[in-house]
């Protein structure tokens, strides 16, 4: 690379940090921000600063939050029974997504990985007991990722739930809407078997 | 550089970027390996979620020669761990194989005989079988494949025949079980029940399946216990040293 200010270098740097961007698109959006005019870069520097400084974790949920709670906890409209249990605020934002389930959330923040160093006493499980333990909640749906890890933390909290009134449920998993039969792998064909549902 | 195949067990994976992975595997054919599944995070991918922890697969991958990661193509799922209903101590000892194939076992250093235990003792697990019994077993099989067997009725160092009632000196270090005369001036021995070594020395046949009746009373599983992190915490530091 020919020669560039100290500055560029660090910009460029820096965006070479982010997921999924390399070098070459890193000085892209680097020259990008050179020209932009000085208002623009900066309402860019600000949208950054804010995020660090304003956004934490939801008291009750884990969720992102700009105020001690999540708008979703905040939200009046929102069924105070049942609770879904994620791992990252991403998947929680997934399930918003799809625009149909209207109870609240608790965020993991990880999943149970011995093999990783992380315990459950990492996650925020306590938090979730306390919350099952001291509200009105009926029906805790566990939506960690169905995986190996990801079902094991399920089956952890399901235990540790066992002796609160309250039920547990997962989400289906099983045969991709749209997919054929024949296609798919026994695993997911015994998956959907086991999760069979009235009509 | 060349395409391989093998049979894989996936010990960990990590997330290494938006799209990819980097899954330690422990080959049938090649020993354990690392290497990068580029695209595994994707939900279309050419791995049908295969690359998750404790899953048996059969994979293609560039084997690179250099200190360089190896690069999965493709994976097909052989048999996911799912541990019957409600079943922890199962999922927990599954994990603990895992990490036990990953400490004990070096990359490109294939042990046929130690897949097809691990392979066993993982379906077992998952299938609900009682687990210090069969945990006991794979420690002390995968031990003896490993040139580590310690030796349970004769003396590690002099091959005299031990008599096996009351306690018995007992170094993991030192290669196992120790007669009184080679005992004396060793550090790192504990005296071991003879029910202990009895357990041990049925757990480890691979001749018969009696060990499949063996009911381990507490009293002797809680030394076995003991005796087996102490080998394993011994027996580590000498490999890696
Ligand atoms: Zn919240
Ligand atoms: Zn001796």
């Amino acid at each position: 690379m020919s020669e560039v200010t100290r500055s560029v270098t660090e910009l460029i740097n820096e965006f070479a940090k982010m997921p999924g961007v390399g070098k070459k698109s890193a000085e892209r959006l680097a020259y990008y921000v050179l020209r932009l005019n000085r208002t623009e870069a900066l309402v860019l520097a600000d949208a950054i600063r804010n995020v660090k400084e304003n956004v934490r974790y939801c008291r009750n949920c884990y969720n992102l939050a700009e105020q001690e709670e999540c708008e979703i906890c905040r939200d009046p409209n929102r069924n105070r029974e049942v609770i879904c249990v994620v791992e990252q605020p991403r998947d929680l934002m997934a399930l918003e997504q799809a625009g149909t389930y209207h109870g609240l959330y608790h965020v993991l923040l990880g999943r149970i990985a011995p093999l990783e160093g992380m315990g459950p006493e990492q996650l925020t499980i306590d938090t979730l007991v306390n919350r099952v333990r001291s509200g009105t909640v009926r029906e805790i749906v566990m939506a960690t990722n169905p995986t190996v890890e990801g079902d094991g933390t399920s089956l952890y909290i399901s235990n540790v739930l066992s002796d609160c009134a309250v039920r547990v449920t997962r989400l289906a998993r099983g045969i991709t809407t749209g997919s054929m039969l024949e296609f798919a792998n026994k695993e997911v064909l015994a998956d959907a078997l086991s999760g069979r549902q009235a009509f | 550089m060349s395409s391989e195949k093998a049979s894989a067990l996936v010990l960990r994976t990590i997330d290494f970027s938006e799209t990819s992975l980097v899954v330690w595997l422990f080959t049938r054919e090649f020993g354990k390996i690392s290497a990068l599944a580029k695209g595994a995070r994707r939900l279309k991918n050419p791995f049908e979620s295969a690359l998750d922890v404790l899953t048996l697969c059969r994979i293609v991958f560039l084997h690179k020669s250099s200190e360089a990661l190896d690069l999965v193509t493709e994976a097909k799922l052989l048999r996911r761990f799912r541990p019957t209903r409600q079943n922890l101590a199962g999922l927990y000892a599954g994990y603990y194989v895992a990490e036990l194939l990953g400490d004990l076992t070096d990359e490109n250093d294939p042990h046929p005989e130690l897949f097809d235990l691990a392979d066993e003792t993982l379906a077992a697990l998952a299938a609900g079988e009682v687990v210090p019994r069969r945990l006991a077993r794979f420690e002390l099989i995968a031990l003896r494949f490993l040139g580590h067997a310690p030796a349970l009725d004769q003396c590690a160092e002099c091959g005299m025949k031990i008599d096996l009632t009351g306690r018995i000196a007992f170094g993991g270090i030192h290669g196992g079980a120790l007669c009184r005369g080679c005992r004396q001036g060793k550090s790192s021995v504990v005296s071991v029940s003879a029910g202990v070594l009895r357990t041990m020395a049925q757990l480890a046949d691979l001749e018969t399946q009696a060990w499949r009746r063996i009911e381990i009373d507490a009293q002797i599983l809680g030394e076995l216990r003991k005796q087996e992190a102490k080998n394993n915490r011994e027996i580590l530091p000498q490999r890696l040293g």
